[in-house]
């Protein structure tokens, strides 16, 4: 993750150049401070009298500093930034489009869930851990070991106190820390637990209620609750003692030094005004040591995050660019040669096992079959979206693995069966099929899907907006968008993934009419349940536990199928 | 300088929550309203609160006086008193001593404080939810629901414990601090004031200027994050319309506007550190100075002048601090305004005392009428009667009101003229409970909950044996899949039930519905992505489970309404036509014409 701030190592340079002058000032205050009282009021060196002009001219110089620390402090602020956001934009930008360039197998892995958190959450974590180590640690390890080295400098027995109360405040501080962290790893889980159950029972309140189990969900939620307020109530526990704790050794060492200091300047050993300057350096020292918990605490987290983060952009897309340039003898055929198929991480299950069979140029060719048995993946091996165990798909006479991917997808369009709405209107969700199609276009396209009519009945028309998910709109009207969105892409090869199921048969048959007049030239490759939508296709194809049990057209395989018989008998004979 | 009190008064937990100091502030409509309720609801915590406050001011009184004693103690060494030293010395132990003990008192009561009151707000808004009437829930984005849950309560909770004591101790320490002051050396004490008006002054400038770009960056980190969701969540549209590089372009151009204004927002709020660091100094140097002068006159003490560094800090501290607890409290206020606006909300009216133990199952709609939204009528004078241990269809198109129907019978919404009837009694007569006991459904969209696959199955309730379970698994033919599954029926499904496809879901939730052995039975599109032949043999199990039991049916797919013994086919809101299978191919209405859709295929 270091090359990513490559870029900006002169900002992050300047940071902490900055930030040392800062603390710098910081640390000339109290020697300025014991100047004014040792010399200035006490007159130490000076037979007791004390001299106005010095206390003025140190007051003046003092104001001096400051001034120029705070200016340090700012623009070590804007270089700290400059470096740290741009440093989490680029790793944002590069895990996001790394993200958008993976494999269906490899985003199915991390699942979205994780990937959201990734590209958000944990980017802006280690952008925390950046800006941190070049502002905040440096700020803290000035403060430390200056304090240090100027508190020895004033007297060597103050360096005693610190000696001695060092090693307890670390010692505290390392047992907090070490107490405390896998308990934010328990209660982050907790956390996610209390929400589940929220969000099930706000997006399920319908089975809830239908099977009158409101106790029961509130008891599973006041369980969850009780458990996490539990481990909540456990951290926050452990932490009032650290508080009072670190605040104790701090005062018993500032007490220590008053006590020192007395035995000392009795002694004549050292000033009055270097006791006073003391205090402060021990303070700062203990201070810094505190502040260094929390850093380590984002350390920590910055570091997990940046682990999570370096899995998305070093995981190479599985599935990659063929090399293939030349022109293709056809367009629009589709041929599986002895293809077999099996989920990456169910290797030994075989979904699909030795399917052989050519869809020509133009034709309509069905899939049915029952439900899990590999209809939705096949046809997702045609855009690739999964790469075939073994055997070859081609699309117009070419291996899909030599196309460039955007050629490939650009000769596919597919209607999925989950229809993904964006939020956005109707009309820019339709054209993502092609983003250049002008608006009569879109509305063609609507037509063609059917989708005209409903989209005529709200007030915003083509322009109404859509909810994220499309929440607002039924399934069979999402449905048709997703349609109309693949119609309009215009592509060689045309896919439905079981994409007319939510749509009444009229409605169905006009559509694939509209099909047929607007698209004739397109190959079309239709997954269906219902009889009625497969059986004007030219060919059908029965699918059975991941093999091709007929195909053929309506007529033939009412003639030779007997699984085609039967499912053509649980729809037709009452 | 012992700035180390408030420092670490500022330490967060983290992990916990998130940088509170930096929201956007937001206003309740009622203020005043809002915070009596607030008052009254944390009222049982009374006792927790008041001690509370006595460890505040303990504390804060130990913090304004120990100065006092160090001072005294320098003095001594200055002065060469030392025999005095032991004594200033012990006493400083002791108030510092004091000081960690109510500071360890107030840290745990106000965990205490905090958790308990998460918890009965959480579990007090939860109880709400689950007893809203459907049409909330329908009605208000889930989303929105969540964020009170969690946000608006966390908010109110923090407040509750931290916020208040941060300003109490704040004010107390300010009047504390400026009386030692002016005790101790009232005009030095005026000197150190003119820094406050430097404090007030480049707070407000500051933290009005942040406000701008915080809410602008909050805007665009929200617009990023639901980009990032969307597009990762349909990244299979994506890909399969090449949209990547599109995609990317605009996330970029996000990302980048959000990198340029968070710059500038952490600048400013960057600055507001070195500043009052600033700020502070200059009061130090003006004590130092100033002090130094008038103590070569002799009008005060070395130790005085020790003291009053101590107190300057003490002071800037809490004003720049209170700012902040200000925003806190307002923002807090109209989170509680929100949660409270839940709990106000009526919960579903579910009384009704007659039982349903002899039902038989008759249905019927008399004259009923419903609208979801005045002026749009769904059902007009809908008629219906279903005899017990009938099998009735529902078919018509999308918006025709089939799906309402179910609603209505359910009590999910209540209708607005007529009545409801099962064997003569009118359903608001019967107990919500009662009602939906002896009632299942399977809706269109499955609501799979992220437990065991036995827990799904058997969710209608206890009492049922495994041997019921498998029984019903093995009816709805999910049986075989639930073994493939890892674990079989003791997998933990994902939330949403993601790993399985949309028609195992189905059967899943079917099997659930069989399990919750009901009088009366309403399938909504449940087979919709079932093959049919799956389904027949599923039609089939359900006559022997439904044998004098009624049963509701709506789809689509005529294969699953064809067997049913009757066939009510509805158009906006009415019942166009009634009848068997073959009385309605015989009438040749829009029955027939829909059934011949299916043997004229597309050609319609």
């Amino acid at each position: 993750m270091l090359r990513y701030l490559k870029k900006y190592w002169f900002f992050a340079l300047l940071a902490p150049v900055f930030m040392i002058g800062e603390v710098s000032m910081d640390l000339l205050q109290p020697r300025l401070m014991s100047i004014i009282v040792d010399e200035g009021v006490l007159g130490l060196s000076n037979h007791h009298i004390g001299d106005l002009d010095l206390v003025i001219t140190t007051g003046l110089k003092m104001v001096g500093f400051v001034a120029l620390g705070g200016f340090f402090g700012v623009m070590s602020g804007v270089f700290a930034n400059l470096c740290g956001q741009n440093y989490g934009n680029d790793v944002r930008k590069d895990a996001f489009g790394r993200i958008m360039s993976l494999s269906f197998e490899q985003t199915d892995r991390f699942t979205t869930g994780s990937l959201i958190t990734r590209v958000t959450n944990d980017v802006t974590q280690l952008q925390n851990l950046v800006t941190q180590c070049i502002r905040n640690f440096v700020r803290t390890f000035m403060l430390f070991a200056g304090g240090i080295l100027s508190l020895v400098m004033l007297d060597l027995s103050f360096g005693a106190v610190v000696a001695c109360a060092l090693p307890l405040v670390i010692l505290c501080a390392v047992f907090f820390l070490a107490k405390a962290n896998p308990k934010f790893y328990i209660l982050q889980d907790k956390l996610d637990r209390v929400n589940n159950v929220m969000q099930e029972n706000v997006s399920g309140s319908r089975v809830v209620k239908a099977y009158v189990r409101e106790g029961y969900e509130r008891d599973r939620f006041e369980t969850a609750n009780d458990s996490l307020v539990g481990t909540q109530l456990d951290v926050l526990l452990l932490f009032s003692y650290m508080t009072p704790i670190m605040n104790m050794i701090l005062n018993a060492a500032v007490v220590s030094v008053i006590k020192i200091g007395g035995i000392q300047v009795a002694a004549g050993a050292v000033t009055p005004g270097s006791v006073m300057a003391a205090i402060t350096y021990i303070s700062q020292i203990l201070n810094a040591v505190m502040r260094m918990t929390m850093i380590f605490q984002t350390v920590s987290r910055g570091v997990a995050s940046g682990r999570r983060i370096k899995e998305v952009l070093h995981c190479e897309p599985a599935i990659e660019d063929g090399g293939f340039s030349g022109t293709v003898s056809c367009r629009g055929q589709v041929e599986f040669r002895n293809v077999s198929f099996a989920y990456p991480d169910a290797e030994d299950q075989k979904v699909l096992d030795g399917i052989s069979f050519t869809v020509a140029p133009g034709e309509t060719f069905a899939i049915m079959g029952s439900t899990g048995c590999g209809k939705s993946s096949l046809v997702n091996l045609i855009p690739r979206f999964y790469d075939v165990t073994d055997g070859q798909v081609l699309v117009d006479d070419v291996d899909v693995r030599e196309y460039p991917l955007r050629e490939l997808r650009g000769k596919v369009a597919m209607a999925l069966q989950k229809s993904e709405i964006f939020s956005d209107t109707i009309e820019e969700n339709i054209r993502w099929g092609d983003p250049d199609a002008s608006e009569e276009a879109v509305r063609q396209a609507a037509r063609t899907a059917q989708a005209a009519e409903f989209i005529d009945q709200k007030e915003e028309g083509i322009k109404t907006r859509v909810t994220q998910g499309g929440t607002s709109l039924s399934g069979g009207q999402k449905q048709r968008i997703a349609i109309g969105r693949a119609v309009l892409k215009n592509a060689e090869i045309l896919i439905f993934d079981d994409t007319t199921s939510a749509l009444d048969l009229k409605t169905e048959a006009r559509l694939y009419e509209a099909l047929k007049r607007n698209c004739p030239n397109t190959t079309k490759i239709i997954i269906a349940q219902r009889i009625a939508s497969v059986r004007d296709a030219d060919r059908i194809a029965v699918l059975e536990n991941g093999r091709i049990a007929a195909c053929g057209s309506h007529e033939e395989l009412l003639r030779t199928s007997a699984v085609y018989r039967d499912i053509y008998q649980s729809q037709m004979n009452g | 300088m012992a700035e180390t009190k408030q420092d670490l008064n500022q330490y967060k937990i983290p992990g916990m929550r998130g940088p509170r100091n930096r929201q956007a502030v937001e206003k309740a409509r009622d203020r005043k309203g809002t915070f009596r309720r607030l008052v009254l609801y944390f009222g049982h915590e009374k006792k927790r609160l008041l001690a509370l406050l006595v460890c505040v001011v303990a504390t804060v009184v130990a913090a304004v006086y120990t100065p006092r004693l160090q001072s005294q103690a320098i003095d001594s060494i200055s002065q060469g008193r030392f025999s005095k030293l032991d004594r200033y010395l012990l006493l400083m132990l002791a108030f510092y001593g004091g000081q960690s003990l109510f500071t360890l008192f107030q840290g745990r009561l106000s965990a205490l404080l905090s958790q308990s009151i998460v918890k009965r707000m959480r579990n007090d808004l939860f109880q709400k939810i689950v007893n809203l009437p459907i049409r909330y829930l329908d009605r208000h984005p889930h989303g929105d629901i969540m964020s009170r849950m969690t946000n608006d309560i966390e908010n109110v909770s923090n407040t509750v414990s931290q916020s208040l004591s941060s300003l109490v101790s704040g004010c107390l320490t300010i009047l504390g601090t400026v009386f030692m002051m002016f005790w101790l050396c009232p005009s030095l004490a005026l000197l150190s004031c003119t820094t406050v008006i430097l404090t007030v002054a480049a707070t407000k400038f500051l933290s009005s200027a942040m406000r701008r770009f915080y809410r602008r960056r909050q805007e665009l980190l929200g617009s990023l994050n639901s980009t990032v969701e969307e597009m990762v969540g349909g990244y299979r549209t994506v890909a399969a319309y090449s949209r990547e590089s599109a995609v990317t372009e605009e996330f970029n151009r996000t990302s980048d506007d959000l990198t340029r204004v968070g710059i500038a927002a952490e600048i400013l709020g960057g600055s507001m550190g070195p500043v009052m660091n600033v700020i502070n100094n200059i009061s130090f140097v003006i004590i130092a100075a100033f002090g130094g002068y008038f103590a070569l006159k002799g009008s005060i003490t070395i130790g005085t002048i020790s003291a009053f560094i101590i107190y300057a800090k003490q002071f800037g501290r809490p004003i720049d601090e209170l700012a902040q607890i200000y925003g806190q409290i307002q923002t807090a206020i109209a989170g509680a305004e929100r949660v409270f606006a839940i709990l106000d909300e009526p919960s579903e009216d579910k009384s009704g005392g007659e039982n349903m133990d002899h039902a038989r199952g008759v249905i019927t709609f008399q004259n009923v009428n419903f609208s979801y939204e005045e002026g749009k009528p769904v059902l007009q004078d809908f008629n219906l009667t279903v005899e017990a241990g009938q099998k009735v269809a529902l078919v018509g198109s999308t918006g025709s009101g089939k799906t309402t129907v179910v609603n209505l019978l359910m009590r999910f919404y209540d209708i607005d003229s007529g009545q409801i009837l099962i064997d003569g009694v009118n359903i608001r007569d019967i107990s919500c409970d009662e009602l939906r006991h002896n009632t299942a459904i399977v809706l269109q969209d499955t609501v799979l909950f992220a437990d065991t696959v036995e827990n799904n199955l058997k969710y209608s309730g206890e009492g049922i044996t495994d041997q019921e379970m498998e029984e019903a698994a093995g009816m709805c033919h999910c049986a075989g899949m639930i073994r493939r599954l890892p674990e079989g029926y003791r997998t933990v499904l994902s939330q949403g039930g993601g790993s399985l496809s949309q028609g195992q879901r189905q059967l899943l939730s079917i099997a659930r519905a069989f399990l919750a052995k009901p009088r009366i039975l309403i399938l909504d599109e449940a087979t919709s992505s079932v093959d049919t032949r799956t389904e027949k043999r599923i039609q089939d199990a359900m006559v022997k489970l439904m044998a004098n039991r009624t049963s509701l049916i709506i789809a689509h797919r005529l294969s699953t309404i064809r067997d049913a013994d009757r066939i009510v086919v509805m158009d906006r809101g009415r019942i166009v036509e009634t009848g068997s299978h073959e009385q309605l191919l015989a009438a040749k209405g829009r029955y027939y014409e829909l059934y011949m859709t299916q043997f004229a295929g597309q050609a319609t």
